[in-house]
């Protein structure tokens, strides 16, 4: 089994991709995937949700699904990066005080095999036939699917179009905020076989999602489609304007198992 | 649907305040220990920018979602703005920030987090100055409000509509306020009328009427003048005023009468919430 991956991130209409605050991270190597949406609201989210991604994909928190105090344990570093590269004596008065709130973001994280064992892995993609594992933990409002033989097999960690809403329990850069993100860490895992597809995706276009699988769509099929940067940006522009789909940044990582 | 364009740079929004500076401002407002009517109002609309800054402020600037304009009416009907802004009408949210007349430091006290109280110093930057001195011209200060807006939203025609925030303890003086703001609530965008917001502020310790759905219970025939020409809450603003606690129908219209200082920034802070901000 070989993975095939395609990785899209746009900016909301009327902005430019360095003001996009989405990010995305992934290693072939590791077989660790990561999705954060930095909220909008809050100052320097975009690194904030870099730094998450980053660092997920480098080394994820200890634990499957990681505990309250792991997660807590491996945001300290990342928390003291983000604190550290903003220039805060350069700061007008205004931008000093949103940043003290701190940047808000959500996270997911997916990886393949046992939780950190390079053998499990390794037995995982050498023994064809036999199924390999995932495992996801997230924060927030940002989305898993699992597809498999052109059905939908898991949603996580939202399972209905109508789950969104604009108040996600996000991931603070702020230690003291986190208190209730930590205690709402959610954990899913699952099979792998030969021509699974998984969809890590932000809101917006999670949403979408969920809404056309509901109307007994299959939206995973355009989002295949979409190979080119191009061809996924003519997709959101499109489904913005026709399907009411809300306009923000929009991030998708698309991973195919193929049969080696 | 009206009222449900996104606030962008490219579609901005506007808030206009018309700010009452007649003599009778220096009485205390309800619900404080003798502070002034003029210098609560001040308060309340220096802590308003500031809060609306804030929410617009990301990295190192903030994002011109809004263009607001204070004016004052009293011996004068004119911009109120004072220090780098004074005489200015509309002015953009990032340029407001960058020019309050001063920054004062104020002293909060917030809880320590162990059942006691620290002092902690706080920013409070100064745009708009209490005054107290004259009559009640606020036909005058209306039509101001129409000829600017009359521009702004030719020039903004797919823009959720600007919103205009009245705020006074008395009846007017001069022909108003009904024509007047019956011509400024004509103004449109593509997206709905302009919306007019009153909140009428009383020294009497006397139960608020806030975003009333009828004129039945308002005490005389000015606060029903007021009524009359306060808009009906769009269904996004009545959802948010729901949700802070607010008991609103169909036909709530944006009007307080003799609200103390807890209603004002209440009202305050509804009226300037619409935030489909992208």
């Amino acid at each position: 089994m070989v993975p095939f991956v395609t990785a899209f991130r746009l900016p909301k209409n009327g902005y430019t991709i360095d003001e996009c605050e989405d990010a995305f991270d992934y290693s072939l190597d590791s077989l660790r995937f990561a999705i954060s949406d930095g909220a909008t609201e809050s100052s320097f989210s975009d690194r904030w949700a870099q730094s998450l991604v980053k660092q997920f994909v480098i080394e994820p928190p200890f634990g499957v699904p990681p505990t309250e105090d792991s997660l807590q344990f491996w945001l300290l570093p990342q928390q003291m990066e983000w604190q550290s590269g903003i220039d805060w004596a350069s700061l007008p008065w205004f931008a000093q005080e949103k940043a003290e709130r701190g940047a808000y973001a959500t996270l997911v994280g997916l990886e393949f095999g046992a939780h950190g064992t390079i053998w499990q892995k390794f037995v995982g993609r050498a023994l064809a036939g036999e199924e390999m594992m995932w495992h996801a933990f997230a924060v927030g409002d940002s989305n898993l699917f699992q597809v498999r033989d052109d059905e939908l097999l898991h949603a996580f960690p939202l399972e209905k179009s109508e789950d969104f809403n604009s108040r996600p329990i996000l991931l603070a850069s702020n230690a003291g905020n986190n208190l209730s993100a930590l205690k709402d860490i959610r954990a899913a895992e699952g099979g792998c076989k030969p021509g699974d597809l998984f969809c890590l995706a932000t809101d917006a276009l999670a949403k979408w999602f969920l809404a056309q699988h509901e109307a007994g769509e299959k939206p995973w099929q355009i989002l295949r489609q979409c190979q080119t940067e191009e061809a996924f940006a003519a997709h959101v522009k499109l489904i913005r304007e026709t399907q009411g789909v809300r306009n923000d940044d929009t991030t998708m990582v698309l991973l195919e198992w193929r049969e080696s | 649907m009206p009222y449900s364009a996104e606030i962008s740079r490219a579609n901005p929004s506007a808030f206009l305040f018309l700010i009452d500076q007649s003599g009778s401002m220096v009485e205390p407002i309800s619900g404080s220990e003798n502070k002034r009517k003029c210098d609560s109002v001040a308060d309340a609309i220096n802590r308003l920018l500031h809060n609306l800054i804030i929410k617009c402020a990301r990295g190192e600037g903030v994002r011109n979602f809004y263009e607001v304009c204070v004016i004052g009416y009293g011996a004068t009907v004119a911009p109120a703005f004072s220090g780098p802004l004074a005489g200015r009408d509309l002015v953009p949210l990032s340029e407001v920030a960058s020019s309050p007349a001063r920054v004062e430091e104020r002293v909060r006290k917030v809880d320590d987090g162990m059942g006691g109280i620290i002092e902690q110093k706080v920013k409070f930057p100064v745009w708009f100055e209490p005054l107290a001195k004259g009559i009640t011209p606020m036909g005058t200060a209306l039509s101001m409000a129409h000829k600017i807006l009359s521009e702004w939203v030719q020039r903004h025609p797919a823009s959720y509509p600007p919103i205009v925030i009245n705020i006074s303890d008395g009846e007017a003086t001069d022909s108003g306020p009904v024509p007047q703001a019956e011509a400024l609530t004509s103004l449109a965008t593509e997206d709905g009328n302009v919306l007019l917001l009153n909140c009428h502020i009383s020294s009497k310790p006397l139960q608020p009427i806030v975003f009333p759905d009828t004129d039945a219970d308002l005490p005389d025939d000015f606060a029903k003048v007021l009524f009359s020409i306060s808009s009906i809450l769009p269904a996004s603003l009545r959802e948010l005023a729901r949700a802070e606690g607010f008991s609103l129908g169909p036909e709530s219209r944006g009007f307080a009468f003799n609200a103390d200082l807890v209603e004002l920034i209440r009202f305050l802070d509804i009226g300037t919430r619409g935030s489909n901000m992208r």
